[in-house]
């Protein structure tokens, strides 16, 4: 039963880490705290229930196009919500009341069209296979998760450190004025960016939505919570750190929902990142960003 | 009469809409990025609540512990977040704002839960919402004349000048987190005996997004900002009627535009327009 | 009288030595002066003297008083007051507010009196408004009271963040590049200003970059050159020592 949980865990921490990925993507070349990250998942999840279930495409493209069209929605809101503050002082705040607008935008548009149901997809839209494996109970399902998890986790470490965007980010992350003189366009830098983000956040949010079975228009905000726990254990900026936090809360949620209630596991939670905070605000993995001021040095 | 009646539970609104503004403001003036306040707005109502439906305790002393519970909670809260800064105080203090809806959906034997508490005596009525927000807009000024008020002044402006000039960072933000966190337990115990139900969820992301809300429209330096801040938001809804469906939308594009291109606030935008109309001479007078 | 004494003061970033060794003293009554090429170490000097980093090593005494642990507000408070090499000004508030924000180690109300707008609380307020009046009227700047700071010219805004520091009636004064962007007729008028609150019995440390404005008001004159101090004495023995020239022009140049 134990071991079960802790796979189970494993599976939805996962997810949490694929959708925190984005978050602490953006946080960390840019400095900003998206509110608007969990509307990002849902748009994942709406466009790939709506490619399956009104024109019927296979999985895989759904998915493809979940990721596009939230991208592109996140490329929006850098261009509507963020540009315009880039070159104002003021610290985080402008930043994170206009992601807060945007995300009720975004969510109310949701609502509009989805007539505030909750959605779900036709019986068997992904085939139900059970393994027994080590005595423990796994579906494809499940298995399909982490391998997608995995998959996007690696192609990201691949942008970041093997591309010349990836170069490019991680120059402006630590100094945008220095990596101007040297050819890089942040503009295009944060927009592409953006687009990943989204990209994550959209793929995390069609599997959540095919995995739960349950797509509706207030269904990224509990994520989004989920997501500071990640970021801020695993790191701001760390990608490593999201993948390793985002599994380590996923076991520590799936444990707490199962031997308490899951309001205890919110308790447990938000406490635990509330320790974290007082203790190593900083996350316990090194990320893009490694800046933070906390008081005197 | 009649009109009265029909826009009394309006103004009721627009009232504790104020205080709440207030506990938000005083935080943001100080320069602590705080989002705890609909937290303790939640605490502040389900004392007053609780004492008056299961201790019989009268009005004032619901209103009175609900304050000073507030206080308590958020200087408590402040001793942890006195070395964070920026996105880590907001994380902070959400997460805060979640333990409690958490804690407050759990502890049913006391709050009952989601269901929350129903049928709590109408003991406060219009006329004492205005005297305390009157009472609080004379404190609040008196405040921002006194060396507390230059004080946040410099804090939120740049921290590392006022530390220079011998300003205690430390003590400041406790007394801003005490300010506001008392406010907000009155704003709370205000609101249980007004509206006469509570739950848990109310107090969440929704409450939160209003009370900063009321501060970027109307402004976090002058004291008439959140107060203009909180009528706007109180009369919207009724002014976008037409519009009701897509509210939510009205709401975040006011946001963001009013974040991006009146980033002071309407009131201290005003107050800047008005008393500075021209730049000063630039020859050297000597 | 030393009033200011750093003893082999050294500061760290890692493995990075910023400051390395330095000892020097700072009278009071006079004006002393810190120079030395770009990077050198003179603001990490001045930022450790403040308290807003800490010494890795050494001991920096204030007034017979050890104060190299004591975080800044309270350095602030025993007397040390500074400006900073980029403006730091309130820059929304106005000149006059900006200079009132500086007496607040002065101020002697309570809390409970400041709370509630008590008597003593307005009356303070007003007191501390005539005292920066006077100050205005002392640099010059009284047409400017109203504006806000951050619509002055750049010399202005210079002026305004010495008045702050002057309202704080510090022991030591720590002035980093305060003619930066003057011209010569506003650094002549901040060099009588400084000469005078000399000879009230202040200490003025000064970083500056401005050779001749150094040379009229210093007594003497330290030079650091990478974290270290290279060169101490009075103004044309330093300007003439020829470690110094090759601090500043180069090892060949020597």
């Amino acid at each position: 039963m134990f071991a079960q949980q802790i796979l189970n865990g494993l599976v939805v921490g996962s997810v949490y880490a694929l959708f925190a990925l984005g978050f602490t993507l953006v946080f960390g070349v840019q400095n900003i705290l998206n509110l608007a990250h969990g509307a990002l998942f849902m748009v994942g999840a709406f466009v790939g229930l709506y490619a399956v279930t009104l024109v019927d495409l296979p999985l895989v493209v759904a998915l493809l196009l979940s990721i596009l069209a939230a991208g592109c929605i996140g490329v929006l809101l850098d261009f509507f919500a963020f540009r315009p503050l880039r070159k104002r002082r003021g610290g985080e705040f402008p930043a994170i009341m206009s992601s807060i607008g945007a995300n009720l935008i975004l969510i109310s548009i949701a609502q509009q069209i989805s007539q505030a149901q909750v959605s779900g997809f036709p019986f068997g839209t992904f085939p139900i296979v059970i393994y027994n494996f080590l005595g423990l109970r796994i579906t494809l399902q499940q298995i399909a998760i982490l391998c997608c998890v995995m998959l996007f986790t690696t192609v990201l470490l691949l942008i970041i450190y093997r591309t010349s965007f990836g170069r490019q980010a991680r120059a402006v992350a630590v100094n945008e004025r220095t990596a101007l003189l040297f050819g890089v366009n942040p503009s295009q830098v944060y927009a592409l960016t953006f687009f990943i983000a989204g990209g994550l956040a959209g793929a995390a949010g069609f599997i959540i939505g095919l995995a739960f079975n349950s797509v509706h228009f207030l269904m990224g905000e509990p994520l989004l919570l989920r997501g500071f726990v990640v970021v801020i254990l695993g790191g701001m900026g760390s990608v490593v750190g999201s993948l390793v936090a985002g599994l380590t809360l996923g076991i520590i949620q799936t444990m707490s929902v199962f031997y308490f209630s899951s309001q205890i596991s919110d308790i447990i939670i938000f406490s635990l990142l509330f320790l974290i905070l007082l203790i190593r605000p900083t996350g316990f993995f090194k990320g893009l960003r490694q800046d933070v001021r906390v008081g005197r040095n | 009469m009649r009109f009265f009646a029909i826009y009394q539970s309006l103004l009721d609104v627009l009232l504790i809409n104020c205080c709440v503004a207030f506990s938000q403001y005083v935080v943001l003036r100080a320069g602590v990025f705080s989002l705890a306040t609909s937290g303790i707005v939640s605490i502040g109502a389900y004392t007053g609540a609780v004492l008056t439906m299961r201790y019989g305790l009268p009005a004032w002393a619901g209103l009175l512990a609900g304050t000073a519970f507030g206080a308590l909670v958020s200087i408590i809260l402040s001793l942890p977040l006195a070395r964070l800064r920026g996105a880590f105080q907001a994380i902070a203090t959400i997460s805060f704002m979640q333990i409690v809806v958490s804690v407050t959906l759990y502890a049913e034997s006391i709050t009952s839960g989601a269901l929350g508490i129903h049928n709590i005596p109408k003991l406060v009525s219009t006329g004492t919402l205005v005297v305390v927000v009157a009472a609080l807009i004379w404190l609040l000024s008196s405040i921002n004349a006194s060396s507390i008020g230059r004080a946040f002044d410099a804090i939120r402006e740049d921290e590392t000048v006022a530390v220079a000039l011998g300003i205690s960072i430390v003590k400041y933000h406790t007394i801003a987190f005490a300010l506001s966190g008392a406010i907000a337990g009155l704003a709370g115990a205000l609101l249980a005996y007004n509206t006469r139900a509570i739950d848990p969820e109310q107090f969440g992301f929704g409450l939160l997004v209003i009370a900063l809300a009321t501060v970027v429209l109307g402004g976090r330096v002058s004291v008439w900002g959140p107060v203009v801040g909180a009528t706007l938001l109180t009369l919207l809804p009724e002014l976008i009627r037409p519009l009701a469906d897509q509210r939510l939308i009205v709401y975040g594009a006011l946001l963001m535009i009013v974040i991006i291109y009146l980033p002071e606030g309407i009131v201290d935008t005003l107050k800047a327009r008005w008393s500075r109309k021209s730049a000063p001479p630039q020859i050297s007078a000597g | 009288m030393t009033l200011l004494s750093l003893n082999n003061v050294e500061r760290r970033f890692g493995g990075l030595r910023a400051v390395a060794g330095v000892s020097f003293d700072v009278p009071a009554g006079r004006v002393t002066g810190l120079i030395g090429p770009n990077g050198s170490g003179k603001t990490t000097v001045i930022n450790l003297v403040t308290g807003m980093l800490g010494v890795t090593s050494g001991r920096i005494t204030f007034k017979g008083d050890d104060i190299s642990e004591l975080p800044p507000h309270e350095v602030a408070r025993a007397g040390v007051a500074r400006t900073f090499q980029s403006i730091r000004l309130l820059r929304d508030l106005t000149v006059l507010d900006n200079v009132v924000i500086g007496f607040h180690r002065h101020e002697k109300t309570n809390l409970v009196e400041n709370l509630f707008g008590l008597p003593a609380a307005r009356r303070e307020r007003r007191e501390f408004r005539d005292r920066a009046n006077v100050l205005l009227k002392r640099f010059g700047m009284t047409d400017y009271a109203n504006y806000a700071a951050g619509q002055l010219s750049y010399g202005h805004q210079r002026k305004v963040e010495v008045m702050r520091a002057v309202a704080a009636a510090p022991d030591l004064l720590l002035l980093d590049e305060p003619v930066a962007g003057m011209n010569d007729v506003e650094a002549y008028e901040l060099a009588d200003l400084l000469r005078e609150l000399v000879a009230d019995g202040i200490a003025i440390l000064l970083v500056e970059h401005n050779m001749r404005f150094v040379m009229s008001l210093c007594e003497h004159v330290h030079v650091v050159n990478s974290g270290q101090l290279i060169a101490s004495g009075p103004p044309d023995a330093v300007a003439n020592d020829p470690a110094v020239i090759a601090a500043y022009l180069g090892e060949a140049r020597a």
